[in-house]
């Protein structure tokens, strides 16, 4: 009796892979996986099948985390969905615990499958967030498929506009607010329905090359909030707008190498009050921002007398600073 | 507890075992004692973390299990400082919770509205700036959030 899997047999399955990816890609000695508790097993080449649908396992995909890049990521894999050969990202159950440490600051962390699978149900319509759905295996693990995203990050992607930064600040900065308003009031409907993203920082957004629209990725990290449920995601957020405003990190280190004038201004309230070495008071270095905005920014910094309570504060900030913002 | 007790007369102290909130009972015990007519609830909060925290079931109730034992530990020695101090019984209770807090400050609020105390006493942690920036302040957010309630904040 031939072998089965879900329905499959291993001749289908390399049928599939002959024709989606190649006849001479197709593994001589193929295995396939319905139980993904020990996801070690599964390598490059394996077949799993998942919700009645084949997948084939390319590689673990990386990421880069507190200082340490490329970091691989052994319960996320690239795949391709073998009835239709579109590539996923499949995400197996990998729960995690932790202590983290930002800034001397200690704060628990984890990983939760069950989190990241009931936000893609509750943002599977909308445009600014990654896409895709969860399923459980044989065992009860929730599995995440995600729809690939092609594109750089909008970090990335920030860096090569403009000739300089005042070029950039006139002429393209405005669009990449508006860009990031998006992506905060995207953050905002999360708070609104009881969840929070838990890992925002400026590689967890992806410009979509297809769209050319930002997306956030990656909503499986979470951390143990005392009082303020939303102060380390607001914590992020603002990271990430004082990195577009300055377009890139203004650190001091990079500033005594090309503009001592400007170091001599600087004070430590002018800096990120967790990350003390980059510059959040960014009027100081580029005069020509906007003083609403460099406003906002101040919100994150050592000096800063208040501090944002809600999305909702943040957002209103931003959108009155973005009226005063690309005037001719 | 009277129910009829007079709003004003009935204080909420909430604990959370530090030596902050050790200090807070004992502010309480100098400024009320010998006074008829006050009574005091001693309130520990357990906050359970989301369920996505936990593997399993298992672990949740294990977790809640132990962190209760430390609550009424917690509890326990607090209500010895106030009997110490000559507080009679029937004068002070103690009372555990265990919920899933959004914010401690919103669930002391809420309990000081279910006992109807017109006063709500808290040690402050005095965390930094940075970790108030990340985490928000309880005795801030109290300070804040209560209406029609007193809030005294100890140092």
């Amino acid at each position: 009796m031939k072998e089965s899997f879900d329905g499959y047999s291993i001749s289908e399955l390399k049928d599939l892979i002959s024709e989606h990816i190649g006849a001479e890609r197709v593994p001589k000695n193929l295995n396939v996986y319905t139980d993904t508790s020990d996801f070690y097993r599964v390598d490059y080449d394996d077949v799993v099948i998942l919700g009645g649908k084949p997948y084939l396992i390319r590689n673990n995909e990386r990421e880069g985390r507190f200082g340490i890049d490329e970091q691989q990521k052994f319960w996320v894999k690239r795949a391709r969905d073998l009835t239709d050969g579109s590539v996923k990202i499949i995400k197996f159950v990998f729960h995690e615990r932790f202590e983290a440490k930002v800034g001397g600051i200690v704060f628990e962390c984890f990983r939760s499958p069950r989190k990241e699978a009931r936000i893609l149900d509750l943002t599977k319509d909308h445009p600014r967030f990654m896409h895709g759905f969860s399923v459980t295996d044989v065992s009860n693990n929730i599995i995440r498929i995600i729809d690939f995203i092609k594109g750089k990050t909008f970090a990335d992607f920030v860096l090569t506009l403009g000739k300089n930064h005042e070029d950039y600040y006139y002429n393209h900065f405005p669009s990449v607010l508006d860009e990031f308003i998006e992506l905060t009031m995207a953050i905002k409907f999360l708070h609104e329905h009881g969840e929070k993203h838990g890992d925002i920082r400026r590689d967890h957004i992806l410009k979509d090359s297809s769209s050319e629209i930002s997306r956030w990725i990656d909503f499986d990290f979470n951390y143990l909030h005392k009082e303020n449920f939303y102060g380390y995601d607001l914590f992020g957020l603002g990271n990430i707008l004082v990195y577009l405003a300055g377009r890139g990190d203004v650190t001091i280190q990079a500033l005594k190498q090309n503009n001592s004038s400007v170091v001599s201004s600087l004070v430590s309230d002018d800096m990120n009050i967790i990350f003390n070495n980059r510059v959040v008071n960014l009027r100081k270095v580029y005069p020509y921002i906007d003083e609403s905005l460099n406003y906002i920014m101040k919100h994150f910094s050592l000096g800063a007398e208040t501090f944002y309570d809600n999305t909702e504060q943040f957002l209103h900030d931003l959108m009155e600073a973005r009226t005063n913002i690309g005037k001719t | 507890m009277n129910k009829k007790l007079n709003k004003n007369r009935n204080i909420l102290i909430a604990v959370d075992g530090s030596e902050n909130s050790k200090r807070a009972v004992l502010y309480v015990s100098e400024i009320i004692n010998g006074m008829e007519g006050f009574h005091v609830t001693i309130v520990h909060i357990i906050s359970i973390p989301p369920d996505d925290y936990f593997v399993s079931e298992v672990e949740k109730a294990s977790w809640i299990g132990t962190k209760s034992l430390e609550g009424n530990k917690i509890l326990q020695e607090h209500l010895n400082l106030l009997l110490i101090s000559g507080y009679y019984k029937e004068d002070v209770e103690t009372k555990l919770i265990v919920k899933e807090c959004i914010s401690i400050a919103e669930c002391i609020i809420e309990e000081q509205k279910n006992l109807n105390c017109g006063t709500i006493v808290i040690g402050r942690r005095g965390i930094s700036k940075k970790e108030e920036f990340i985490f928000g302040s309880t005795s801030n957010k109290l300070l804040h959030e209560s209406k029609d309630c007193s809030v005294w904040v100890i140092n």
